[in-house]
């Protein structure tokens, strides 16, 4: 099981990432449950172990909204700003990095786990339909909608995307 | 500021916490084991009552993992050092790891010997951990009076059983366990871009290996019963790697890309031949372009080509490399791309033989005069491609 440890060692951080995103900004939730898929992919990973970041991603997905329901359509965790990392560089980054999780933190589960796996994990959206188990045209009306709430819940902060 | 970059700015400094990777390696073995051993109960408590054997629960009085190191005869060149054995038993006695719930008194110094570092001993020991009903052996190394590491041994499964002292000019002492130890160090790159190891057979006596290596010299151990070529990387399921290496986070270098970007129109089949979900890196790793210490790469830019055959680019240590295969899916060739520049406007340029054009990829924007995404194939003699990014348009000559 060297590769498997080789890709948890590989890839924690970048998937910690996205489980931090896709939990609201929420850093101990995204820890635990990236910790609980690495060790539910230990004893699948013969077979995923093709695929195994496509399958942590989904995974991770389907856990953040797991963990969302059971907190019973509760809004997520209030950001505390100890919890935001703070940017390397001018205050202005430090400004923008916070807002936008606070932004995507109000979003529907699904509506965010879309921009997160668009926008963050550089997905395509046929790959982003095949992760969340959805249609590409939920993934488009989801992106479409998700960032309109995001020009609105950033106020007056520019946000733009390609 | 774009979404992406508020994005990545918003988790830039989220890291891992230390331990993490050990934490869910423990995590993991300790719930497989749970599962297997549910498994096999409720097969056991099947038979029981299809045969009308009542199952009673008998409580050993004996608390030993039956481990033939418990018992052994100690080895090794200071085995009949009774105050070096002390003073290892004493250091090994301050020190229980984590998944370990109860030890047994049984803590036994199966090797002591000197080392180029200075007196160390192997120590076995009985202990019961949450994961499994039944007693586990936890086996380790102690060097004078610090405990290197300890790792818990679930029967049937498997120990990696090689322990580092040291970090410039370290001592690697390694347990055999019935197979030969091979180890090489400084991996060579030919000409052809493929690497190379010279391995050597590491001298084995009672049952252990002691090895002096510079981890900064790439230092691989293989436990194995068969030796390795110098072009075999395939042996990863081999490979034996002491604690401190496995956790080390791997030095960030090239793009830190991790998507599939295609260049010229998706096709199905997406791959040639009979690799259709396996990532190229695989491949180039098996082929000899990798070694062992280089990182899985998760990206890769395909096209299909004007001709037939089938290109990917990827990265292999901090360098783009191109692999070309033939329809059918049989290799051709790789394609040397030069240094992967995170940063740099269309990072990868990869000029494809027999007029075949150029794959140009770039996540962040749009690319040539169809606007690609992420990725184009420009026709052979391109000398500048025009992309926006962010809603700007720049023209870089290539």
């Amino acid at each position: 099981m060297q590769d498997f440890e080789d890709f948890v060692a590989l890839r924690s951080q970048a998937l910690l990432r996205t489980a931090y995103l896709l939990c609201g900004g929420d850093k101990g939730a995204a820890e635990d449950i990236l910790q609980d898929v690495l060790m539910g992919m230990y004893g699948k990973w013969r077979r995923i172990r093709t695929s195994p970041e496509a399958y942590a991603r989904t995974a991770l997905a389907n856990a953040a909204a797991n963990r969302w329901r059971r907190r019973s359509r509760k809004p997520e965790a209030p950001l505390e700003l100890g919890a935001v990392p703070t940017s390397r560089g001018h205050e202005q980054q430090v400004v923008d990095a916070d807002s936008v999780v606070r932004a995507l933190a109000e979003l529907p589960r699904k509506m965010r786990a879309v921009l997160v796996l668009r926008f963050f994990d550089d997905l395509s959206e046929a790959e982003t339909a095949r992760t969340l188990g959805c249609g590409i045209g939920t993934v488009k009306s989801q992106t479409s909608r998700g960032l309109a709430r995001m020009r609105e819940l950033m106020g007056e902060q520019v946000l733009t995307w390609n | 500021m774009e979404l992406k970059e508020a994005l990545e700015a918003a988790t830039a400094d989220l890291d891992v916490r230390p331990g993490f990777v050990g934490d869910v390696m423990a995590g993991a073995r300790r719930r497989h084991t749970r599962k297997l051993l549910a498994i096999t109960a409720a097969v056991a408590l099947l038979a029981g009552v299809t045969t009308g054997v009542a199952l009673t629960r008998s409580s050993p009085e004996t608390f030993t993992a039956g481990d033939v190191r418990l018992t052994a005869a100690t080895a090794g060149d200071l085995a009949d050092r009774t105050d070096v054995i002390e003073q290892a038993l004493t250091a090994w006695n301050g020190k229980r790891p984590v998944p370990v719930t109860e030890v047994s008194s049984d803590a036994h110094v199966f090797w002591t010997a000197n080392t180029p570092d200075g007196p160390a001993a192997l120590i076995a020991q009985s202990v019961r951990v949450k994961a499994s009903a039944e007693p586990q052996t936890l086996v380790g190394l102690v060097h004078g009076t610090e405990v290197v590491d300890q790792e818990v041994v679930y029967r049937d499964g498997r120990e990696q059983g090689i322990y580092r002292i040291g970090d410039g000019e370290a001592t690697y002492v390694v347990l055999g366990l019935g197979e030969r130890v091979f180890w090489s160090v400084n991996p060579v790159r030919g000409p052809d871009l493929r690497y190379s190891r010279a391995w050597q057979d590491a001298e084995i006596h009672d049952g252990v290996a002691v090895v002096r290596a510079k981890p900064a010299e790439s230092p691989v151990f293989l436990r194995t019963t068969i030796a390795p070529a110098a072009d075999d990387f395939s042996r990863l399921g081999e490979r034996i790697s002491p604690r401190q290496e496995i956790e080390q986070a791997p030095p960030r270098t090239g793009l830190g890309w991790s998507s599939v970007l295609w260049a010229t129109s998706r096709q199905d089949p997406g791959k040639p031949g009979q690799s259709q979900d396996k990532l190229v890196s695989e491949d180039l790793r098996r082929r000899g372009y990798m070694d062992y210490g280089h990182p899985l790469v998760l990206w890769e830019v395909r096209a299909w080509l004007p001709d037939g055959r089938y290109a990917v680019v990827t990265e292999t240590n901090g360098d783009l490399i191109g692999a070309l295969y033939q329809a059918d899916g049989t290799f051709d060739r790789v394609l040397p791309g030069g240094p992967a520049v995170r940063g740099k406007p269309v990072p990868v340029r990869l000029v494809l033989p027999d007029g075949q054009g150029t794959i140009l990829a770039d996540r962040n924007a749009l690319l040539g005069p169809e606007e690609r995404e992420g990725a184009w194939l420009a026709p052979p003699g391109t000398t500048e491609v025009t992309i926006w990014r962010s809603g700007d348009q720049v023209v870089v000559p290539l």
